[in-house]
């Protein structure tokens, strides 16, 4: 089915993907993300084989989003299984336009139709057609981001773990800098505040792609989230938690005083 | 417009004895990709999912990190991973911006299995490439 729809109405995997529903739910579920549409696997082809009725309703869905746009591929499951196979999760980050979104839905649909993609589903016994939905969000400016355990990830604590820095989350989950690393007990209660050293921030460019900015000196260890937004994001680790269940790994950004989910996934314990 | 020109693939081998509507359902299966230079299109050794047609742009053939030929607009490759699921036996690199239109077997072998006429001239067109390569 060629379906394109509004995040929040994304509840369908078997059309849209795990992530495409994952992000419906939680906004379901009252969590911010930002906003974006979900398209099936059929319409994501349809559009790579340049049938022109698609994409013109893609376009037309896409449009009001404004640019630049956060493309992600959304695998769809198959037998139940957590889909992770190789080149099925492209994300492109910071397409500039929806001008631009039949080449980005081009490139994800053959990421998953790639000789890489088709090897290992050989390697694995999968003979079956993939089908890939994509997952089409505003892309954020945000002021802070980064990442958040819900669970310890090293010790196995009931405590939430932060790493943040300025700018897009890619300088956290990249490794350009030394985040600012933050415990909180789930009672709310802050157990660590250790500033980093973040001489860069990653910012988005009008006209498509990243450039790493430098941050003043006065900034590099000044903490970038306040208890407020320390609380926001305990508040956030409790819904996921009641959205997904535990021991999640959750990417954020805020912008514009918002606190939004960008992705959650389970947490893959170290040692 | 959606599959690639009839042209382009009426210059296959594989497809010589197909008429022009039979080549054009075939066409319709295909898609457009691009690739920037540099970008490695096809592995050694990997399996095989696609066959492509470089509809503009330049890519170079190697085999065992050896540079072998260069392809060109109307130049194909792959085919032969479409029938037998077989591993690729040579690296292909886009030399320049490179821009292709592909057909995954998936597409192309259900079209195939249905039908008969063009599994049989497609049949036909292996022997005579396996009598030529026989006879060199």
């Amino acid at each position: 089915m060629k379906e394109v729809v509004s995040l929040v109405e994304a509840a369908d995997t078997s059309l849209f993907g795990s992530k495409a529903v994952g992000l419906g739910q939680a906004e379901r579920d009252g969590i911010s993300v930002p906003p974006g549409v979900a398209l099936s696997g059929d319409i994501v082809e349809a559009v790579a084989a340049g049938e022109e009725e698609e994409i013109e309703r893609v376009v037309a869905a896409v449009r009001p989003l404004g640019g630049p746009l956060a493309v992600r591929s959304s695998a769809v499951d198959e037998d139940g299984a957590d889909a992770s196979f190789a080149g099925q999760h492209l994300t492109l980050l910071n397409v500039p336009s929806w001008e631009h979104i039949t080449a980005a839905l081009s490139e994800i649909w053959w990421s998953a139709n790639s000789d890489s993609a088709i090897t290992y589903r050989q390697r694995v016994g999968l003979f079956t057609r993939p089908s890939v939905g994509v997952v089409v969000q505003a892309l954020l400016d945000p002021d802070s981001a980064g990442v958040m355990f819900t669970q310890n990830p090293v010790t196995g604590a009931d405590e939430r773990v932060i790493e943040a820095s300025w700018g897009l989350g890619e300088a956290v989950v990249a490794g350009l800098v030394i985040p600012d690393n933050y415990r909180i007990a789930s009672s709310g209660e802050v157990l660590e505040r250790t500033p980093g050293l973040k001489k860069i921030a990653v910012r988005t460019l009008p006209q498509g792609g990243t450039v790493e900015e430098q941050i003043a000196p006065e900034l590099r260890e000044r903490l970038c989230l306040d208890d407020s937004q320390l609380a926001e994001l305990n508040q956030l680790a409790d819904r996921c938690d009641q959205v997904y269940g535990p021991a999640r790994d959750i990417e954020w950004a805020i912008a514009g005083g918002a606190l939004y989910l960008l992705q959650c996934r389970a947490i893959t314990r170290a040692g | 417009m959606a599959g690639a020109p009839i042209e382009a693939l009426q210059r296959v081998p594989l497809f010589a004895d197909l008429d022009v509507d039979e080549v054009g359902q075939i066409a319709r299966l295909f898609k457009e990709r691009r690739f920037h230079a540099g970008d490695t299109v096809i592995q050694e050794g990997s399996g095989g999912a696609a066959f492509f047609v470089i509809d503009s742009g330049e890519a170079t053939v190697s085999v065992g990190g050896s540079e072998r030929a260069t392809l060109k607009t109307g130049d194909y490759f792959g085919e032969i991973a479409l029938i037998d699921e077989g591993t690729r036996t040579a690296t292909i690199t886009a030399a320049s911006d490179l821009v292709c239109f592909g057909v995954t077997f998936w597409d192309f072998r259900p079209l195939v299995e249905h039908n008969g006429v063009i599994g049989w001239k497609l049949l036909q067109s292996l022997a005579k490439i396996y009598r030529d390569a026989r006879q060199r």
